[in-house]
């Protein structure tokens, strides 16, 4: 099993639409894939796949890490509403006001058992669920659920625009954590366009200048669409138009994560 | 007679007086010391509050939440995180998962142990190293 953490120094930098619509390329190439939501403070998720849910959650991962479940309970199989050729399971975070509030509270020692609890989740994942791909949605910035993900992560990729505030604080964040975890980190430039390129360079170049900034690959550059930002985070074209080319690069960037 | 009684009357006043001025005396003394215990009562006061700050109390009972792992040296973290995956471990179950020698997870483990991030446990010839968080007024 390959754990995937699709991660951000900070939010509307397209970490949830990558993460579903990955999860989705993925399970269609016949994979078993487990999608879960690690953004506590703004679950989406649960309104993305509310379709595909036939009854009321019955567990969050909320309720896993807090001890009121099991670890196959967590996992809900929406591949059949999709029709995909793999599996598609998801892993939903609470969105009520209550379980965010009781989340983002919670002391180092929860935190600790909650890091313990997630590498279970993982363990279990591959050796009872037969899981191909795990991908964790995460919470932008340096939250404890997010840090936790990338500690349990094989590959962490960043999604990142080409803007200098996120620039400064990808580095940052590379620098104080990453670096730190030792992780294998990919960097994707999303809603790339030439004019808002902050390297003064030519387009070419601007992945090498990006490379050598933050010292780690950048896998894929993938314009800004417009009927993928029209459909903002509820985008699920891997499944609705399979050909677009936010899809192909999404493909490649699949493939570029299975030879890491 | 007279004069006898009134030379005894004087000589009691004055002793009372003398007695009197000693009692204050005391008393004063007695104010000063129960106003340094005041003082030093403060200090002590002031000393559980700083014990009660979250820094304060953190460094009284370390946690290896991946946080506080990032503040520790590589040697150090890795070992601790090689134990998020087990229960508890032997330093050689912690070295087949981080590729290092046995020798080198028991050294680093102990220290875990010596910073009150990680637990020990003997038994037999067994030696379990394990993370085991304390969980206080959790909801």
């Amino acid at each position: 099993m390959k754990t995937i953490s699709i991660h951000s120094s900070r939010g509307g930098t397209g970490k949830t639409v990558i993460a579903t619509n990955l999860a989705c390329v993925l399970a269609n190439r016949g994979f078993n894939v487990a999608l879960l939501d690690f953004d506590f403070r703004a679950p989406s998720l649960v309104i993305i796949f509310s379709k595909a849910l036939n009854s009321p959650v019955k567990y969050w991962l909320n309720d896993f890490l807090n001890g009121r479940c099991k670890e196959v309970q967590v996992l809900i199989d929406i591949s059949n509403f999709y029709n995909l050729k793999g599996k598609l399971q998801v892993g939903l975070a609470n969105p009520s006001v209550e379980a965010i509030n009781n989340l983002t509270q919670k002391s180092q020692a929860w935190e600790t058992t909650a890091v313990k609890k997630l590498f279970s989740l993982l363990s279990s994942l591959n050796s009872d669920m037969g899981i191909d791909y795990c991908i964790f949605d995460t919470s932008p910035g340096v939250q404890y659920s997010s840090v936790n993900a990338l500690a349990s992560s094989d590959v962490c990729v960043i999604i990142m625009n080409s803007d200098l505030v996120d620039l400064t604080g990808t580095k940052n964040m590379l620098k104080d954590i990453f670096d730190i975890l030792d992780k294998k980190t990919v960097i994707i430039l999303n809603k790339f366009s030439p004019e808002n390129r902050v390297v003064p360079n030519k387009e070419s170049d601007f992945a090498f200048k990006i490379e050598e900034i933050l010292k780690h690959p950048v896998i894929s550059k993938i314009p800004c669409y417009c009927d993928v930002l029209q459909a903002q985070r509820m985008a699920l074209l891997a499944i609705e138009r399979p050909d677009h080319p936010f899809v192909r690069k999404l493909e490649e960037v699949a493939d570029k994560i299975d030879k890491l | 007679m007279h004069i006898g009684m009134a030379v005894r009357e004087k000589n009691i006043t004055d002793q009372s007086a003398a007695m009197l001025a000693k009692i204050i005396e005391q008393l004063k003394l007695l104010n000063e010391k129960l106003d340094s215990l005041n003082k030093n009562n403060d200090k002590l006061l002031k000393k559980f509050d700083v014990l009660n700050e979250p820094s304060i109390k953190a460094s009284l009972n370390p946690q290896a939440d991946v946080m506080t792992l990032l503040t520790l040296p590589a040697s150090l973290r890795k070992t601790a995180m090689a134990l998020y995956r087990f229960r508890r471990a032997t330093a050689d179950e912690i070295a087949k998962t981080t590729g290092r020698l046995r020798a080198v997870e028991s050294t680093s483990a102990n220290q875990l142990v010596r910073m009150g991030f990680i637990k020990k446990k003997r038994e037999g010839r067994i030696v379990y190293f394990s993370i085991e968080p304390k969980l206080e007024d959790e909801k």
